[in-house]
Formats: C-alpha cells, sequence, structure tokens
C-alpha cells in the first residue's frame, strides 16, 4: 500500500489517456461509414481477447490454443444471463467474465498448475470438441446457438444513431475499460510475478512465488477477458453458436497476439486491425483469383497461418522487438 | 455379456488408432519436446494422397504404402524445413518458450488450408481394404468386423516394427540416446539434429496410417482428423507424453473407455468422456501412468 501514492499520477496520466482515447473513438465513429463502425466493433472485440493472450503467454509464459472456445463460454454465459434472467445488458457482460473465469479457474487447476504442453493441449481439445459439448445440453441451443440481443440503441441518441453504432460504441467502451485495467494488472505486483515466472520459475520460486498457483491466477484471468470478448463478439453477430467459435477464431487469436508482439499490450490494438482485414484482403484476392468458393473457404486460413508461421519463426517477439534491438543493439529483457 | 466383449473389440480397434496418433505425438515430444498438433495435419496430408492412390488404382494397401512415405517425407520435411529455422530463431525473448507450439498450430492451419484448397472441403471416403459387415454370433450380427481385425493387426505390425527398431537396431539406440541426452550423444558421435529429423519421419509415418485406418471406415475432409488428434493426445497425457508403452496403454485404455460410453450412453457424451478423462488424469496423475516415483518436470 506504501507504494500507492507514488503510484497514482501514473494511474491518473492512464485514465487521461484512455478518456482521449476514447473521444477519439467518438469522433471517428461519427465520421466513417456503416461498414468501418462495425469493423471498429469488431477491432474493440479482438482488442480484448487479443489482451487476453497477451496476458497468458506474454506475461506469464503459458499457451492456450483454444482462446475461442473460452470466449465461447463468456459468449453462453452471457447469453443465459440475458435470455433467462432479463437482466441489464451490463450484468450481461459482467456475468461472461464471471462465467468464463470460473470456467478457467477450475480448467486451469487441472492444466495450467503442471507445466509443459498440458494447457495448450487441454485448450485445443476444448475447441475442437466445443459443437459435441453444445450439442449435449439443450440449453446451449444445440448448433444453432442462442440468440443475444442487446437491444436498439437508447431513443434519446435519435434516428440516425444506427444499430451498428451502437454496438461500436459498447464494444469500443468495454475493450477500452478491459485494457485499462488489463494494463493495470499487468504493470502490478502479479504482472511482475508473472514475467518473473515465464523468466525463470525456479527463481521465482525461490524469492517466495507460488509458481503454479500464480499461473493458475494468470489462465482465470485470461479466461476472464476472453469470456468478455466473447460476450462482444455474441453482441455483434447477435448469436451465440459454436461455429462461431471454432478452431479457426483461435487460431486468428494465436496470430493476431505474435504479430502484435506476444507481450506488447498497445501492441493488440495492430493485431486487432489487422485481423479485421484479413476476411476483406481475402474477399478481394479470391475475386481477382476465380473459383470463388473453394478460395472464400480456405484463403483466410491460408493468410492467417503463413502470417502465423513467418511471424514466429522471424520475429517470435512481434516486429516491435526487433525494431527495438534494432536500434538498441541489445536484448530488451 | 456379449454386449461387453462386443464392445471391448470394437474398443480395442478404435483405441489401436488411437495408438498410432499418440505414438506419434509422444515420439516428437520425446526428440524435440513439442506436442506437434501439426500431427493432424500431417496426418490429413498423407491421406489424401493415400486417398488419391488408393482410389486410383483401387488398391487400398497401395495407398497406405504411399500415405506412409508421404507422411515420412511430411515429416522429415516438417522439421528440416520449420522446426530447425525455428530453433535457430526463437532462442530468446518472452516467445522463446512459445514459439514452437504455436508454430505447430500455425502448420496444422497452413497445411489446412492447402488440403482444402488442393481437395476441396466435400467428403471424401476411401473404400475399405475388408468387409465392414460384422461377424456374426448364434443368430445375430456384431458390430465387429473383418476391418477391424485388419486394423488391429495392422496396428500391431507397425507397434512391433517401432518397437524393433527402438530397441533393436543402432538407428533406435541413437534415437533414444538423443531424446535422453542429446549432448552426450552428440559427444558420442551421434548427429543429433539428423536423428531428429528422422524420429519426426517415423512420427509421421506412423500419423498417415493412423489417418488412413480411421478413414477407412469414415469420412475425410479437412476437419475429419481433428478429433483423432485430440483423442490421440489424451491418450498420451495418460501416458505421461514420455512413454511410448504409456502411450499405447492410455490409447488402448481411453478406446475402450469410450466405446463403452458410445454404447451404453450415447454418442454425445463420447468427447464429454474424453475430455473429462484428460482433466481427470491431469489433477490426479499429471506424469501419467508410466511415472516412476516424483520427478521434477523442467
Amino acid at each position: 500500500m506504501e507504494s500507492w501514492p507514488k503510484a497514482r499520477p501514473a494511474v491518473r496520466k492512464k485514465i487521461a489517456i484512455f478518456i482521449l482515447i476514447g473521444w477519439v473513438l467518438l469522433i471517428i465513429g461519427d465520421r466513417v461509414d456503416e461498414l468501418r463502425v462495425y469493423q471498429g466493433a469488431q477491432m474493440a472485440m479482438y482488442t480484448i481477447a487479443l489482451a487476453s493472450i497477451v496476458l497468458l503467454t506474454g506475461y506469464s509464459g503459458q499457451v492456450s490454443l483454444g482462446n475461442g472456445a473460452m470466449m465461447a463460454v463468456g459468449g453462453y454465459g452471457a447469453a443465459l444471463t440475458l435470455n433467462n434472467l432479463g437482466t441489464p445488458i451490463w450484468f450481461a457482460f459482467l456475468m461472461a467474465i464471471v462465467t468464463a473465469s470460473l470456467f478457467g479457474a477450475l480448467l486451469g487447476a487441472a492444466a495450467a498448475r503442471v507445466s509443459g504442453p498440458y494447457l495448450a493441449g487441454t485448450t485445443l481439445a476444448l475447441a475442437v470438441g466445443l459443437p459435441a459439448i453444445a450439442n449435449q445440453f439443450a440449453f446451449l441451443g444445440g448448433e444453432p446457438g442462442l440468440f443475444f440481443d442487446v437491444g436498439f440503441p437508447p431513443e434519446r441518441f435519435g434516428d440516425e444513431f444506427t444499430q451498428y453504432k451502437w454496438f461500436f460504441w459498447i464494444a469500443s467502451f468495454i475493450a477500452l475499460i478491459a485494457l485499462f485495467i488489463t494494463s493495470n494488472i499487468l504493470s502490478s505486483r502479479f504482472g511482475r510475478t508473472w514475467r518473473a515466472i515465464r523468466g525463470n520459475s525456479l527463481a521465482a520460486e525461490l524469492c517466495g512465488v507460488h509458481s503454479s498457483r500464480m499461473k493458475v491466477l494468470a489462465f482465470t484471468v485470461s479466461s476472464g477477458l476472453a469470456g468478455l470478448a466473447g460476450a462482444v463478439l455474441a453482441m455483434t453477430i447477435s448469436l451465440v453458436a459454436p461455429g462461431a467459435y471454432g478452431l479457426a477464431l483461435s487460431f486468428a487469436l494465436v496470430t493476431g497476439a505474435v504479430l502484435a508482439g506476444i507481450s506488447s499490450l498497445p501492441g493488440v490494438v495492430l493485431g486487432a486491425i489487422i485481423l479485421v482485414f484479413i476476411p476483406e484482403i481475402s474477399v478481394a484476392l479470391a475475386d481477382r483469383l476465380g473459383d470463388a468458393d473453394k478460395l472464400n473457404n480456405y484463403l483466410p486460413g491460408l493468410i492467417v497461418s503463413v502470417l502465423l508461421i513467418l511471424s514466429v519463426i522471424f520475429t517470435p517477439n512481434g516486429p516491435g522487438e526487433n525494431l527495438r534491438k534494432h536500434l538498441h543493439k541489445k536484448p530488451a529483457h | 455379456m456379449q454386449k461387453v466383449i462386443e464392445t471391448l473389440l470394437i474398443g480395442l480397434s478404435t483405441g489401436s488408432i488411437y495408438a498410432l496418433m499418440s505414438l506419434a505425438l509422444v515420439l516428437v515430444w520425446r526428440s524435440t519436446r513439442v506436442v506437434n498438433f501439426a500431427q493432424a495435419g500431417q496426418a490429413m496430408l498423407s491421406t489424401y494422397i493415400g486417398f488419391e492412390i488408393a482410389s486410383r488404382s483401387e488398391i487400398f494397401w497401395l495407398g497406405l504404402v504411399f500415405a506412409i512415405a508421404a507422411g515420412a517425407l511430411v515429416g522429415a520435411g516438417v522439421d528440416y524445413f520449420f522446426m530447425r529455422v525455428l530453433f535457430k530463431h526463437a532462442t530468446s525473448g518472452p516467445a522463446a518458450v512459445v514459439a514452437p507450439v504455436i508454430a505447430t498450430l500455425g502448420l496444422l492451419g497452413l497445411i489446412r488450408s492447402i488440403v482444402g484448397l488442393t481437395w476441396g472441403g466435400e467428403f471424401k471416403s476411401i473404400e475399405a481394404p475388408a468387409s465392414t459387415d460384422g461377424f456374426s454370433v448364434g443368430d445375430g450380427t456384431i458390430p465387429f468386423s473383418d476391418l477391424d481385425v485388419l486394423i488391429i493387426a495392422t496396428v500391431s505390425i507397425i507397434l512391433i516394427a517401432v518397437a524393433y527398431i527402438f530397441q533393436r537396431t543402432n538407428l533406435g539406440l541413437a534415437l533414444r540416446a538423443s531424446a535422453y541426452a542429446p549432448e552426450i550423444a552428440q559427444l558420442a558421435g551421434i548427429r543429433t539434429a539428423r536423428t531428429r529429423t528422422i524420429g519426426w519421419s517415423i512420427a509421421g509415418a506412423v500419423g498417415g496410417v493412423a489417418g488412413m485406418l480411421v478413414t477407412s471406415n469414415n469420412f475425410l475432409s479437412p476437419y475429419s482428423l481433428d478429433l483423432l488428434l485430440v483423442f490421440g493426445f489424451i491418450a498420451a497425457v495418460i501416458g505421461g507424453l514420455e512413454s511410448m508403452v504409456g502411450s499405447v496403454i492410455g490409447a488402448l485404455v481411453l478406446g475402450i473407455g469410450l466405446t463403452f460410453i458410445l454404447n451404453y450412453v450415447g454418442t454425445s457424451l463420447v468427447f464429454i468422456g474424453g475430455f473429462s478423462v484428460l482433466i481427470l488424469v491431469l489433477l490426479i496423475k499429471p506424469d501419467g501412468i508410466m511415472a516412476k516415483g516424483k520427478a521434477r518436470r523442467a
């Protein structure tokens, strides 16, 4: 607690920056067309999801290959809350975080506790089996999924205010808050501890860190963030269905996080922009190359995987890292 | 009683295919310390090649031979062109530990897209090399067929061959040595990098067989082997990821267990059953059934 007064100006500065970003987003949201506004909402969703990977992989050094599945947990949590209890939307989003964190804590207690590739495999298994699980329980709605309707924008915003803009507002607002909290967590004691474990878990334990407990905590927090992103995704497509949270989404998220620089929180914005535009680029390419059916189905995957492989081989710590190395001629860690 | 026995037999046949996949994963894990999630992709590519040959020549076994060859080549290629380059580049920084796993995920996606772009997404099927009609016992027939016998036989041959290579040949000795202590193996004159590539190619070949066998009474699509990968991984975890024998036992146990769920509870619970097994093993015996005493995992 002693460091609190010292930390305060930094936090205040951060708040100012986030409010500024929000204000800029508001202005941009008013100036661009419907499609871009919708893409803005998607971008906000991806920033939250990528932040969850940065926290887990970049800081605590664990890999989740099925973050899409954790997003699904959040999406279902939010949809069930909203549909069955008729709560306000903010409560549904809150429940998305709660459900996904609880689920993450349970899963993490089994898989994140032991080191090695267990968490990666377990989460991948979950992502692969998601449709099977959704079909199993009737209340999850099976293959077609559940509706998730956040409702029309409030009347006082006027007739001009479109549904997509409403999505964009909600998504950006949530993303800003989520990123603000995440960046504070990462610069707190927890963030430092996670980095210590990632660097050398034995050394961290000698310093009194309970490393397996901290790893489970990292996975829990990351799952909560992913769940929130899942609820935002559900909002933008008005639906929670296993198809939307499949392996392709998990692949895309890992790619985005690696491209963003796996341990850089501001980088997630770059990653999100790339992820939003990959489908668009791929459609443009498919149009040019012909044979639209096959290309539309597999070209996005091809682009994502090639980007992932190239970046993981040549700039595993993100393009920013390479640049920094180049400038300083010494490793940053 | 008859149902119990037939469930056991079917489970044995299913489990033996899982055994190949988990063996492939374990082989790579031992030599490279990477769980190769691209194994599903490699197996899929080899199976598609086997499918092409089998459907053109109408000889399943020719297809299988090509699938094995393709699997070996792809496995070696993945190690030679990706893993070696990767280990050369990603050596420092926060991503060093996680880069290999992420790379295998990227490879899985890459192979899937290439297969999808080449063969399209529609379901293909390979004509089974043996009858899929069940044996008749008394008045009825049981679902256990000639094909299942053939699957079990093929898997046994492959397992014996792999065991022979590892226990009785110089290559096997080199493979075990470089997995156990790479540096010492190198000092003893083993070219560990090359040995590792051979290990990857054996794993790839084994995975190719798994793909062909699982497709012989099922459909082939760019996604059809994902579940096999998951069950292979679960089996490998049961065996402790480290032990080849453990992974085979784990796969047989898993196959039989899941078939019991399938026959007595229903299709829908099979995946959840498998996933619960994974969680239980991680909670109770994270080092697997073959672990001797307590060892620290680095």
